[in-house]
C-alpha cells in the first residue's frame, strides 16, 4: 500500500491518443458513394496514400478521387484532392493522364460494385491502358474461407 | 470571562472541524484503475480498426497499349466469361470447355504444373457480370498464377463460345 505511482501523465497519454484515434477514424470513411464490393481471397491490403480511385457505382457512373499535390491545379476542377468527381467515360483518358503527370507516385484502385455489368469496367481498364497505367488494384471485401 | 472562553472554545472547535475537513480532503483518492483500463482498450480498439479499414486488393497487370506480346500457342490458357456467366476455358487454339467456378481452381493449378510457362488471359464478356470476372481473378490468385492479363472479348471468342454451348 505505501507504493503509489502516480498514473495522471500515462492517463493523458492515453486520453491524447485516444481523442487522436477517435478522431482519425471518424474521418476516414466519409464515402458518399454507396458500392457493395465483391468479396475475393486476397490479402494485400490497399496503400495508405497517393492514391487514385476510380469508383464504379451499380448504375455503371464513373467517379473519380485522387490525391493532388499541393500546389497543383487542374484545369476545371477545384485545387486540392479530388473527391470523387463524376467523370464522363469519354473524359476519363485525358483525365487519368492529367493525374497521372502531376503526380507520377499515384497507385490506382478500382472500386466498382458487384452488381455492375463487366462493360463499365472495361472501359475504365482501357482507359487506364490509354493513360499507360499498367499496374492497378480491384477493390474487393475479404470473403471468409469456406 | 465565560464569553472568552466560549470564543475559545468555538475557535478551536472551528479549528478542529477545518483541520478534519483538510484531512478529509486528503484522503480522498479516486481509484482511477478501472477508468485507466476503458481508455487503454478504446485506444486499442480504434488503433486496430484504422489498420484494419483498408481495404483488400486484387492487384492485376494490363499490356502497355499497342504493345504485343508474341506467346506461343500452346503456352496460352484462355478463359472466357459468357454473358449469362458461363466459363469456358482452353489451352491455344483449343475449343473451349465448359467448367464451373468450382471447377476452375484444380483445373489451373494442374495445368500450371504441368506447363510452367502457361500465360493465362481473361477474357470478360461486357454484358457478363463484373463480380464473376472477380471472381476468376481471385481463383486465379487463389492459384498462385501472377503470370496473366485481361483482354476484351472479340466477337471470335464470342462465336467460339456460341459454338461451345451448342456442343
Amino acid at each position: 500500500m505505501g507504493v503509489r505511482l502516480d498514473m495522471t501523465p500515462m492517463v493523458d497519454v492515453a486520453f491524447l491518443l485516444l481523442t487522436f484515434f477517435m478522431l482519425t477514424t471518424q474521418f476516414r470513411p466519409a464515402e458518399t458513394l454507396p458500392v457493395v464490393l465483391p468479396g475475393s481471397h486476397a490479402a494485400s491490403k490497399a496503400p495508405g496514400g497517393n492514391l487514385l480511385t476510380i469508383t464504379v457505382t451499380s448504375g455503371g457512373v464513373v467517379f473519380v478521387g485522387a490525391d493532388v499535390p499541393p500546389g497543383v491545379y487542374l484545369p476545371g476542377l477545384p485545387a486540392g484532392p479530388l473527391r470523387d468527381v463524376r467523370v464522363a467515360m469519354k473524359d476519363l483518358p485525358l483525365l487519368l493522364v492529367r493525374l497521372r503527370s502531376t503526380n507520377p507516385a499515384l497507385q490506382t484502385l478500382i472500386k466498382a460494385d458487384r452488381g455492375v455489368s463487366y462493360g463499365p469496367v472495361e472501359d475504365v481498364m482501357k482507359a487506364l491502358q490509354v493513360a499507360r497505367i499498367s499496374r492497378f488494384a480491384l477493390v474487393t471485401d475479404l470473403e471468409r474461407q469456406i | 470571562m465565560g464569553a472568552t472562553d466560549s470564543t475559545a472554545d468555538s475557535r478551536a472547535a472551528a479549528r478542529h472541524t477545518g483541520r478534519r475537513r483538510r484531512k478529509r480532503r486528503l484522503g480522498i483518492r479516486i481509484d482511477m484503475t478501472p477508468m485507466v483500463d476503458v481508455a487503454f482498450l478504446l485506444l486499442t480498439f480504434f488503433m486496430l480498426t484504422t489498420v484494419f479499414s483498408r481495404p483488400q486488393t486484387l492487384e492485376i497487370g494490363i499490356p502497355e497499349d499497342e504493345t504485343r506480346v508474341q506467346i506461343a500457342g500452346g503456352n496460352l490458357m484462355t478463359i472466357r466469361v459468357a454473358a449469362d456467366g458461363a466459363l469456358f476455358w482452353n489451352l491455344g487454339q483449343g475449343a473451349p470447355q465448359l467448367v464451373t467456378l468450382d471447377q476452375l481452381g484444380p483445373v489451373l493449378s494442374a495445368r500450371n504444373r504441368a506447363n510452367p510457362h502457361l500465360m493465362t488471359v481473361l477474357k470478360v464478356d461486357r454484358q457478363g457480370r463484373y463480380e464473376m470476372a472477380v471472381d476468376v481473378l481471385d481463383e486465379l490468385a487463389l492459384a498462385g498464377i501472377t503470370r496473366f492479363t485481361i483482354a476484351p472479348m472479340l466477337p471470335e471468342d464470342l462465336e467460339l463460345i456460341r459454338r461451345a454451348h451448342k456442343e
